[in-house]
């Protein structure tokens, strides 16, 4: 059997595409802020926490990481609305990615915070800073060279996630590829326009990401 | 509602449907282990093709980075789809669990050859450089100087992308493979509570990948020493490995 490739159905439909990256981009974004906001807040109860909240939090992070966010989302969506909440698609995904993320985000923002070592503090405070310098001089500087590479990382794997939406009836990237595939019967040409359009906005994040990095804090982060 | 599920537990733990998911989650992992031996070979095979640094390989070098940059930043989902629709497309009669599989090897290849590669990298050049003047060749170099000194840094890394694979091929239930997740939708579809089907898959998911993040985590502290620390703090943001704990 011979198979000819056929672009032109695709092509025609790439602002359709579009607009689904940028609603990929926006859960993404969505979920990594609300992730950071948990990670953060996990992460200062982890390290000055009493026994308890650490043993919840680590239980969390336990977890979380070590399910699938698919199945996590498909508890939030069939097994919610038979305790009484109904999620749409969106929130569902939403809320499942956010809560994924910040268990990630635990863990990274945990190990940037505790990369700063107490000489060091102890230092700031015989030089005389003030509380406030001495997070913004050597707290700040620290943290933020330490997580901004995992960080990027993780936006740019959490970009590649929110492709789950697709299965949830999500609009995104992937569920406008396989709404457009179902119509035009053109599935390869369809999922590797697709797929070079995740390589194209990745890539582009990354290098953002670094460049930014690399001017605000300092930070080597690669792209490659 | 809870007396609902409760009541359901007798029917739900009976043989048939935990034969059901163990026969589930002996799919799920055979997928995985398939793929991260694929992936570990292959992987290692790519690594250390870019790792050389004659004239002579130099196409194949650049053609192998621009594959492993390009399937790190491809999501599974549609590289399931690229994979399912080109080997069905050219006619070929292959089963759902061996595209799965492919893709699995596929992003595992992709993934572990950057982990491996970044491993290679961390051995300081002075060893290379040594090995040289003692007139070794470029394979004993690798067996006796390169891989002695890099498995340790390799390691903790690889078992983290280990469980992400684990989890990955939850994806692959949406193409109709009978593993974990999929054997969910079918338990919920013979009318049991999503609470327990759900439940049990996410357990089952657990048993499989905690064991798996345990041994990393043991093996990174473990193996170790303060300097390969360092190195491997600087692997695992070079190669957004998925897991961080532990360090720092």
């Amino acid at each position: 059997m011979t198979y000819t490739l056929q672009y032109a159905d695709v092509l025609r439909q790439l602002p359709y595409l579009a607009t689904g990256a940028v609603l990929t981009l926006e859960i993404a974004f969505v979920s990594f802020w609300l992730g950071c906001l948990i990670g953060l807040a996990g992460a200062l109860g982890k390290l000055h926490g009493g026994a308890l909240i650490r043993r919840l939090i680590g239980l969390y992070v336990v977890i979380l990481t070590n399910t699938p966010a698919l199945v996590q989302i498909f508890f939030l969506f069939y097994a919610l609305p038979d305790a009484g909440i109904t999620l749409s698609p969106m929130t569902a995904v939403l809320i499942g990615l956010t809560l994924n993320s910040g268990a990630y985000l635990i863990d990274i923002l945990r190990s940037g915070i505790s990369s700063v070592r107490t000489s060091e503090l102890e230092t700031a405070e015989t030089l005389g800073m003030s509380r406030l310098q001495t997070v913004r001089y050597v707290i700040l500087p620290h943290v933020a060279k330490t997580i901004y590479a995992p960080l990027c990382n993780f936006f740019v794997w959490l970009v590649l996630g929110s492709s789950i939406g697709s299965i949830f009836g999500v609009e995104e990237l992937t569920g406008r590829a396989i709404n457009i595939s179902s119509a035009n019967m053109r599935t390869i040409e369809t999922f590797s326009v697709v797929a070079a359009m995740y390589v194209a906005l990745t890539f582009v994040a990354s290098i953002t990401l670094a460049l930014t990095g690399r001017y605000a804090f300092r930070v080597k982060a690669r792209i490659f | 509602m809870l007396d609902q599920i409760v009541a359901q537990i007798p029917t739900f733990f009976t043989h048939f449907t935990l034969t059901f998911l163990l026969e589930a989650m002996g799919r799920t992992l055979a997928m995985t282990v398939l793929g991260c031996g694929v992936g570990i070979a292959l992987g290692t095979l790519i690594a250390v093709i870019r790792y050389t640094k004659t004239r002579l390989l130099a196409p194949l070098r650049v053609v192998l980075t621009v594959l492993v940059e390009v399937f790190r930043r491809i999501p599974f989902l549609v590289n399931l789809f690229i994979v399912m629709f080109a080997l069905q497309g050219f006619g070929s009669e292959v089963s759902l669990f061996t595209i799965a599989t492919i893709s699995i090897c596929i992003v595992a290849t992709a993934f572990l050859s950057e982990v491996i590669r970044a491993g290679l990298e961390s051995v300081p050049r002075q060893q290379i450089e040594a090995a040289e003047v003692m007139n070794l060749g470029f394979a004993r170099t690798l067996f006796f100087v390169l891989l002695p000194q890099s498995w340790k840094v390799i390691l903790p890394p690889a078992f983290a992308f280990m469980v992400m694979f684990i989890k990955d091929t939850s994806l692959a239930s949406q193409m109709g493979v009978v593993e974990l997740t999929f054997t969910g939708k079918v338990l919920m579809n013979r009318g049991f509570s999503p609470f327990l089907v759900y439940g049990a898959v996410l357990a089952a998911y657990f048993i499989l990948s905690y064991p798996l993040s345990r041994l990393g985590a043991y093996l990174e502290n473990r193996l170790a020493s303060p300097r390969s620390r360092k190195t491997l703090k600087r692997v695992r943001s070079a190669t957004g490995s998925p897991r961080h704990h532990t360090l720092g």
